[in-house]
Formats: C-alpha cells, sequence, structure tokens
C-alpha cells in the first residue's frame, strides 16, 4: 500500500525505516520522506512504529503486529 | 492495462460525504477514472471501503498526488489520509450456482468482505483458492475477486461476495483454509476486515 500519497512512499520503504530504527514520525520522514509533505498520513506511521514497538522482530515480525489489539 | 486504487476509510458524516461524491465526479475523468465502487461497513456506519477503476494505468505516484485526489478525502471531512491500496485484478472467481436466488433481493442481501493483506505467494493462494472453489462455494462465497499490488509482489486484495450475512460471519469465523488470509487482515498498517454492503457503483461522467 502508499501510505505517503504526497511523496508516494510505500509500507514497504516505511516499515523498512523503521525496521532501521526509526521509533517517531519525524525519524521515519527523514529517513524515507513519509509524512514530511502534508503529514496526513502521520497517523498510519505512528501505527506502524507503535506496531512494531510492541513487539521486536526478534519474537515475531513487525509487519505481523496487529494494528487492533488482536493477538 | 487496468489499476484500481482502494482505501479503507471512515467518513465523518456518510450523507454529507455521498452528497459531495456527486460534486466530486466531474473531476475525476481528468485522473483517467472510469467507475467507482462504494461498500458500508455493517458493523460501523462511518467505515466506507471505495474502490476507483481505471481503464488504463496512469503513474500511481503522480495519481495519488493529484490535488483531485486530495480534493476527494477533503470534500469527505477527512483530515487523516488512509494508506491506499493501488493494483490489478488478477483472478476473477465467480462461484455461483445456477441455482442460487437472483435479482434485487438477493443483492441487498449480499455482503462483501475485503481484505488487503500480505499473502507472501499469490501463486500459491490462486492455486488454494482452485482447489478449495466447491467448498468455498458451498459456503456461501459467490465471489472471489483477487487483485495484485503493483508496489508489492506479496500484497493483495481480495473482495469476497458472500450470499448472507449469516453466512458471511461463519465465513469468517471458520473460514477454508484457502481463506487463511483473513486472519492477517488488521496487520501493522493494513486494514482490518471489512465486512459490508454494497452502497453503489458509480460510472464516472464523460469516460
Amino acid at each position: 500500500m502508499y501510505i505517503c500519497l504526497c511523496l508516494g512512499v510505500t509500507t514497504i520503504t516505511v516499515q523498512h525505516a523503521i525496521d532501521a530504527g526509526a521509533r517517531s514520525t519525524k525519524q521515519v520522514a527523514e529517513a524515507c520522506g513519509a509524512g514530511s509533505v502534508c503529514g496526513r498520513c502521520g497517523h498510519t506511521i505512528r501505527t506502524m512504529i507503535e506496531a512494531a514497538s510492541a513487539d521486536p522482530p526478534a519474537s515475531k515480525p513487525a509487519r505481523l503486529q496487529r494494528r487492533w489489539g488482536r493477538s | 492495462m487496468s489499476l484500481v486504487l482502494a482505501a479503507d476509510y471512515r467518513v465523518p458524516d456518510f450523507d454529507h460525504w455521498w452528497a459531495a461524491l456527486t460534486d466530486d465526479l466531474p473531476r475525476l475523468p481528468s485522473l483517467g477514472a472510469h467507475h467507482i465502487v462504494v461498500y458500508r461497513s455493517l458493523e460501523d456506519a462511518s467505515r466506507v471501503f471505495v474502490t476507483i477503476g481505471f481503464r488504463e494505468r496512469p503513474p500511481v505516484d503522480a495519481l495519488l498526488r493529484s490535488p483531485v485526489m486530495f480534493a476527494w478525502f477533503d470534500s469527505a471531512g477527512v483530515d487523516e489520509l488512509p494508506p491506499m491500496f493501488a493494483g490489478e485484478v488478477v483472478e476473477k472467481f465467480d462461484l455461483g450456482s445456477p441455482a442460487r436466488p437472483a435479482g434485487p433481493a438477493a443483492a441487498a442481501e449480499t455482503v462483501v468482505v475485503a481484505a488487503i493483506v500480505p499473502v507472501g505467494e499469490l501463486d500459491r493462494l490462486r492455486a488454494r483458492v482452485h482447489t478449495a472453489a466447491d467448498r468455498i462455494a458451498a459456503s456461501g462465497v459467490r465471489r472471489f475477486w483477487i487483485y495484485r499490488a503493483l508496489d508489492d509482489a506479496a500484497e493483495v486484495m481480495i473482495l469476497q461476495e458472500i450470499a448472507t450475512e449469516r453466512q458471511a460471519e461463519q465465513w469468517i469465523r471458520h473460514p477454508d483454509a484457502a481463506a487463511g488470509f483473513m486472519a492477517e487482515a488488521g496487520v501493522g498498517a493494513y486494514p482490518p476486515l471489512f465486512v459490508g454492503r454494497l452502497v453503489q457503483t458509480l460510472e464516472v461522467p464523460g469516460t
């Protein structure tokens, strides 16, 4: 999916930024540009960051974390 | 080659949004859009699932950042932009039996279950669905359409039409192994499973 419509940044790219250590929307924007223009995709980026933080990749891939609290 | 954009989001006021759609439609030919399909959630009246079909495939990046696309969300009162699926249909399973009821009443009963999920190997999913077609049909699934994302080889959008709400509920609770992908909905940026009904298919005027 395309997360940042302004720059055409995809889920894969944002996830790579998070996996590389980005832990805020600002850091994600610095890493890949997502959210750096209009910022209206910030909630989705935060969701992805929270998912990655909730369950480290060592136990489960970050992209497989539930967005709405399902286990 | 065609293109389908899809998004799952909430509109603050559905009736206002629906009225505003009429105003938005004349702008869409400039993007090359051909039709719009609108579904509304059964569980959350503010949640909609919208697909926009294009006959040709314009550059997706340019399409998404076009002022028309932003105006689409602005007129709906949507501040937080949802992730957008961009892809093409790769499989259309029509699983309906000749004996199935037809007509407006049956159409009104039909439930659509939409999922945008990562599936790993698309060919494997297609093979599983082919193999399980009879079982899937017996569960009330009439149509099973698979769309492949353009930006991620492992990502798909799957639209399932199910005869009744009761059968849809049963299908979601106890899916066939071939529909195990539904358990992946709501993962990371991916939206949770959408369960709703068709509101309307709108042809974009002038296309």
